[in-house]
Protein backbone atom coordinates (compact mmCIF):
# COMPACT_ATOMS: atom_id res chain seq x y z
CA UNK A 1 0.00 0.00 0.00
CA UNK A 2 2.60 2.41 0.76
CA UNK A 3 4.07 1.83 -2.40
CA UNK A 4 0.87 2.79 -3.93
CA UNK A 5 0.74 6.28 -2.29
CA UNK A 6 4.63 6.82 -3.37
CA UNK A 7 4.05 6.25 -6.95
CA UNK A 8 0.74 8.30 -7.61
CA UNK A 9 -0.86 8.75 -10.57
CA UNK A 10 0.88 11.44 -12.92
CA UNK A 11 0.18 14.36 -10.94
CA UNK A 12 2.09 18.07 -11.30
CA UNK A 13 5.60 17.50 -9.99
CA UNK A 14 8.52 19.15 -9.21
CA UNK A 15 12.04 17.39 -9.77
CA UNK A 16 15.24 18.47 -9.35
CA UNK A 17 18.09 16.30 -10.68
CA UNK A 18 22.05 16.78 -9.28
CA UNK A 19 25.17 14.93 -9.79
CA UNK A 20 27.75 14.48 -6.89
CA UNK A 21 31.18 13.09 -6.29
CA UNK A 22 30.46 10.79 -3.36
CA UNK A 23 28.80 6.94 -3.88
CA UNK A 24 25.20 6.46 -3.84
CA UNK A 25 25.62 4.79 -0.32
CA UNK A 26 27.22 7.79 0.94
CA UNK A 27 24.41 10.29 -0.66
CA UNK A 28 21.69 7.77 0.51
CA UNK A 29 22.91 7.55 4.17
CA UNK A 30 23.14 11.12 4.48
CA UNK A 31 19.54 11.32 4.83
CA UNK A 32 18.25 8.80 7.31
CA UNK A 33 21.14 9.08 9.88
CA UNK A 34 19.83 11.90 12.13
CA UNK A 35 23.34 12.82 12.74
CA UNK A 36 24.18 13.55 8.74
CA UNK A 37 20.44 14.94 7.99
CA UNK A 38 20.16 17.16 10.65
CA UNK A 39 23.60 19.09 9.50
CA UNK A 40 21.27 19.84 5.85
CA UNK A 41 17.76 18.69 5.83
CA UNK A 42 15.40 20.98 6.39
CA UNK A 43 18.22 23.12 7.87
CA UNK A 44 18.45 27.05 7.05
CA UNK A 45 21.50 29.02 7.40
CA UNK A 46 20.41 31.14 10.27
CA UNK A 47 18.31 28.69 11.78
CA UNK A 48 19.53 26.20 14.20
CA UNK A 49 18.16 22.17 14.38
CA UNK A 50 16.94 21.66 18.11
CA UNK A 51 15.27 18.12 16.88
CA UNK A 52 15.98 15.41 15.00
CA UNK A 53 14.09 12.07 15.56
CA UNK A 54 14.42 9.80 12.51
CA UNK A 55 12.81 6.13 12.58
CA UNK A 56 14.02 4.60 9.68
CA UNK A 57 11.87 1.98 8.38
CA UNK A 58 8.93 1.66 5.90
CA UNK A 59 6.08 3.32 7.54
CA UNK A 60 8.47 4.86 9.83
CA UNK A 61 7.72 8.61 11.42
CA UNK A 62 10.50 11.73 11.07
CA UNK A 63 10.26 14.94 13.11
CA UNK A 64 12.72 17.88 12.11
CA UNK A 65 12.58 20.87 14.07
CA UNK A 66 14.60 23.89 13.27
CA UNK A 67 14.46 27.29 15.44
CA UNK A 68 14.32 30.37 13.13
CA UNK A 69 14.15 33.45 14.71
CA UNK A 70 12.94 31.95 17.83
CA UNK A 71 10.01 30.04 16.11
CA UNK A 72 10.18 26.53 15.72
CA UNK A 73 9.25 24.88 12.52
CA UNK A 74 8.70 21.29 12.28
CA UNK A 75 9.09 19.17 9.43
CA UNK A 76 7.22 15.53 9.96
CA UNK A 77 6.85 12.89 7.72
CA UNK A 78 6.86 8.85 7.15
CA UNK A 79 8.75 6.90 4.99
CA UNK A 80 7.17 4.79 2.52
CA UNK A 81 10.15 2.94 0.55
CA UNK A 82 13.20 2.33 1.77
CA UNK A 83 15.49 0.88 -0.48
CA UNK A 84 19.79 1.73 -0.09
CA UNK A 85 21.19 3.12 -1.54
CA UNK A 86 18.63 3.48 -5.05
CA UNK A 87 15.58 4.83 -4.01
CA UNK A 88 13.57 6.33 -0.63
CA UNK A 89 10.11 8.05 -0.69
CA UNK A 90 8.78 9.74 2.15
CA UNK A 91 6.16 12.07 2.71
CA UNK A 92 6.42 15.56 4.10
CA UNK A 93 4.26 18.24 6.09
CA UNK A 94 5.06 21.38 7.08
CA UNK A 95 2.31 21.89 9.65
CA UNK A 96 3.26 25.63 10.58
CA UNK A 97 2.82 26.56 7.16
CA UNK A 98 -0.17 23.63 5.86
CA UNK A 99 -1.90 20.64 6.95
CA UNK A 100 -0.62 19.30 3.02
CA UNK A 101 0.81 16.17 3.38
CA UNK A 102 3.17 16.38 -0.11
CA UNK A 103 5.39 13.12 -1.15
CA UNK A 104 9.22 13.33 -2.53
CA UNK A 105 10.91 10.56 -4.09
CA UNK A 106 15.17 10.38 -3.88
CA UNK A 107 16.20 8.18 -7.26
CA UNK A 108 19.98 7.68 -6.76
CA UNK A 109 21.78 6.29 -9.46
CA UNK A 110 25.82 5.97 -9.93
CA UNK A 111 27.46 7.18 -12.37
CA UNK A 112 30.99 7.08 -12.86
CA UNK A 113 33.06 7.59 -9.38
CA UNK A 114 29.92 9.37 -8.28
CA UNK A 115 25.87 9.25 -8.54
CA UNK A 116 23.76 11.58 -9.65
CA UNK A 117 20.47 12.36 -7.17
CA UNK A 118 17.00 13.04 -8.41
CA UNK A 119 14.28 14.58 -6.54
CA UNK A 120 10.81 14.42 -7.10
CA UNK A 121 8.19 16.44 -5.06
CA UNK A 122 4.57 15.55 -5.65
CA UNK A 123 1.55 17.17 -4.29
CA UNK A 124 3.02 20.28 -4.16
CA UNK A 125 -0.16 21.50 -6.73
CA UNK A 126 -2.23 19.35 -4.45
CA UNK A 127 -5.58 19.72 -5.80
CA UNK A 128 -4.81 19.74 -9.52
CA UNK A 129 -3.75 16.18 -9.50
CA UNK A 130 -6.30 14.83 -11.85
CA UNK A 131 -5.04 17.73 -14.33
CA UNK A 132 -3.90 16.55 -17.53
CA UNK A 133 -0.87 18.77 -19.26
CA UNK A 134 -3.16 20.93 -21.35
CA UNK A 135 -4.51 22.28 -18.45
CA UNK A 136 -2.83 23.78 -15.56
CA UNK A 137 0.18 23.71 -17.50
CA UNK A 138 -0.72 25.42 -20.34
CA UNK A 139 -2.49 28.01 -18.25
CA UNK A 140 0.62 28.83 -16.48
CA UNK A 141 2.55 29.19 -19.13
CA UNK A 142 -0.19 31.26 -20.81
CA UNK A 143 -0.18 33.35 -17.11
CA UNK A 144 3.76 33.66 -17.52
CA UNK A 145 3.37 36.00 -20.59
CA UNK A 146 0.21 37.94 -19.37
CA UNK A 147 1.99 38.69 -16.12
CA UNK A 148 4.97 40.00 -18.47
CA UNK A 149 2.62 41.95 -20.15
CA UNK A 150 0.98 43.53 -16.73
CA UNK A 151 4.32 44.28 -15.39
CA UNK A 152 5.60 45.84 -18.77
CA UNK B 1 3.42 32.77 3.04
CA UNK B 2 0.08 33.20 2.98
CA UNK B 3 -1.71 29.18 3.07
CA UNK B 4 -5.51 30.00 3.14
CA UNK B 5 -5.14 32.34 0.15
CA UNK B 6 -3.51 29.35 -1.82
CA UNK B 7 -6.00 26.99 -1.00
CA UNK B 8 -8.66 28.88 -2.27
CA UNK B 9 -6.68 29.61 -5.30
CA UNK B 10 -6.17 25.11 -5.65
CA UNK B 11 -9.94 24.34 -4.98
CA UNK B 12 -10.79 27.18 -7.31
CA UNK B 13 -8.38 25.17 -9.83
CA UNK B 14 -9.84 21.66 -8.73
CA UNK B 15 -12.03 21.80 -11.72
CA UNK B 16 -11.54 20.69 -15.36
CA UNK B 17 -14.15 22.96 -16.21
CA UNK B 18 -13.05 26.60 -14.53
CA UNK B 19 -9.22 25.56 -15.43
CA UNK B 20 -11.05 25.65 -19.14
CA UNK B 21 -12.70 28.82 -18.17
CA UNK B 22 -9.66 30.21 -17.05
CA UNK B 23 -7.59 29.22 -20.24
CA UNK B 24 -10.14 30.61 -22.45
CA UNK B 25 -10.07 33.76 -20.28
CA UNK B 26 -6.40 33.80 -20.90
CA UNK B 27 -6.99 34.44 -24.56
CA UNK B 28 -8.62 37.32 -23.74
CA UNK B 29 -12.25 38.62 -21.92
CA UNK B 30 -15.53 37.67 -23.42
CA UNK B 31 -19.13 37.05 -22.21
CA UNK B 32 -20.86 34.81 -19.66
CA UNK B 33 -22.70 33.56 -22.86
CA UNK B 34 -19.34 33.02 -24.99
CA UNK B 35 -17.68 31.17 -21.87
CA UNK B 36 -21.29 28.45 -21.71
CA UNK B 37 -20.80 28.02 -25.26
CA UNK B 38 -17.87 25.25 -25.77
CA UNK B 39 -19.26 23.46 -22.15
CA UNK B 40 -22.85 21.34 -22.35
CA UNK B 41 -24.12 23.51 -19.48
CA UNK B 42 -26.84 25.97 -17.92
CA UNK B 43 -26.18 29.54 -18.18
CA UNK B 44 -26.41 29.57 -13.92
CA UNK B 45 -24.17 26.03 -13.95
CA UNK B 46 -21.20 28.32 -15.59
CA UNK B 47 -22.27 31.03 -13.48
CA UNK B 48 -21.86 29.10 -10.06
CA UNK B 49 -18.38 28.67 -11.52
CA UNK B 50 -17.39 31.91 -11.98
CA UNK B 51 -18.45 32.44 -8.77
CA UNK B 52 -16.17 30.15 -7.10
CA UNK B 53 -13.30 31.67 -9.90
CA UNK B 54 -14.44 35.28 -8.80
CA UNK B 55 -14.26 34.47 -4.78
CA UNK B 56 -10.28 33.43 -5.31
CA UNK B 57 -9.61 36.14 -7.48
CA UNK B 58 -9.19 34.59 -10.27
CA UNK B 59 -11.11 36.87 -12.40
CA UNK B 60 -13.33 40.24 -12.37
CA UNK B 61 -16.33 40.56 -13.90
CA UNK B 62 -16.49 43.68 -15.84
CA UNK B 63 -20.00 46.34 -14.93
CA UNK B 64 -19.47 48.84 -17.22
CA UNK B 65 -21.09 47.17 -20.03
CA UNK B 66 -23.97 45.70 -20.63
CA UNK B 67 -22.73 41.96 -21.56
CA UNK B 68 -20.24 42.46 -18.09
CA UNK B 69 -17.17 41.19 -19.78
CA UNK B 70 -15.16 38.33 -17.71
CA UNK B 71 -11.12 38.64 -17.69
CA UNK B 72 -8.50 36.79 -15.99
CA UNK B 73 -6.49 38.07 -12.50
CA UNK B 74 -3.52 36.50 -13.13
CA UNK B 75 -1.91 37.17 -9.27
CA UNK B 76 -3.45 34.46 -7.98
CA UNK B 77 -2.08 32.23 -10.31
CA UNK B 78 1.19 33.40 -9.98
CA UNK B 79 0.97 32.81 -5.85
CA UNK B 80 0.68 29.05 -7.25
CA UNK B 81 3.78 29.63 -9.53
CA UNK B 82 6.01 31.73 -6.81
CA UNK B 83 4.54 28.37 -4.38
CA UNK B 84 6.52 26.00 -6.71
CA UNK B 85 9.28 27.71 -7.23
CA UNK B 86 10.10 28.48 -3.81
CA UNK B 87 9.79 24.61 -3.38
CA UNK B 88 12.45 24.22 -6.03
CA UNK B 89 14.44 26.95 -4.80
CA UNK B 90 14.27 25.75 -1.71
CA UNK B 91 15.60 21.93 -2.78
CA UNK B 92 17.93 23.24 -5.08
CA UNK B 93 19.51 24.75 -1.32
CA UNK B 94 19.29 21.96 0.27
CA UNK B 95 21.33 19.49 -2.40
CA UNK B 96 23.93 22.43 -2.09
CA UNK B 97 23.81 21.79 1.94
CA UNK B 98 24.28 18.13 1.35
CA UNK B 99 26.76 18.25 -1.04
CA UNK B 100 28.92 20.60 0.93
CA UNK B 101 28.24 18.79 4.24
CA UNK B 102 29.70 15.57 2.42
CA UNK B 103 32.68 16.94 1.29
CA UNK B 104 33.18 18.30 4.80
CA UNK B 105 33.01 15.09 5.93
CA UNK B 106 35.50 13.65 3.43
CA UNK B 107 37.87 16.33 4.92
CA UNK B 108 37.42 15.14 7.92
CA UNK B 109 37.94 11.76 7.05
CA UNK B 110 41.34 12.59 5.39
CA UNK B 111 42.92 14.14 8.10
CA UNK B 112 41.90 11.33 10.18
CA UNK B 113 43.86 8.73 7.87
CA UNK B 114 46.67 10.94 7.42
CA UNK B 115 46.79 11.53 11.21
CA UNK B 116 46.64 7.13 11.87
CA UNK B 117 49.39 6.81 9.22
Amino acid sequence: MANERGSSSPSPALTVTRKVDFTAEQVFDAWLDPKSAGKWLFATPTGEMVRVEIDARVGGRYTFVDRRNGVDVEHIGEYLEINRPRRLVFTLAVPKYSTLYTTVSIEIVPQGTGSQLTLTHQGVLPEWREATQAGWTGILDRLDQEMTTITM
Amino acid sequence: MIVDDLSMTFSALADPTRRAILGRLALGETSVTELAKPFEMSLPGISKHLKVLQKAGLIQQGREAQWRPCRLKAEPLKEVSDWVEHYRQFWEESLDRLDEYLKELQRKEKKRGKRKR
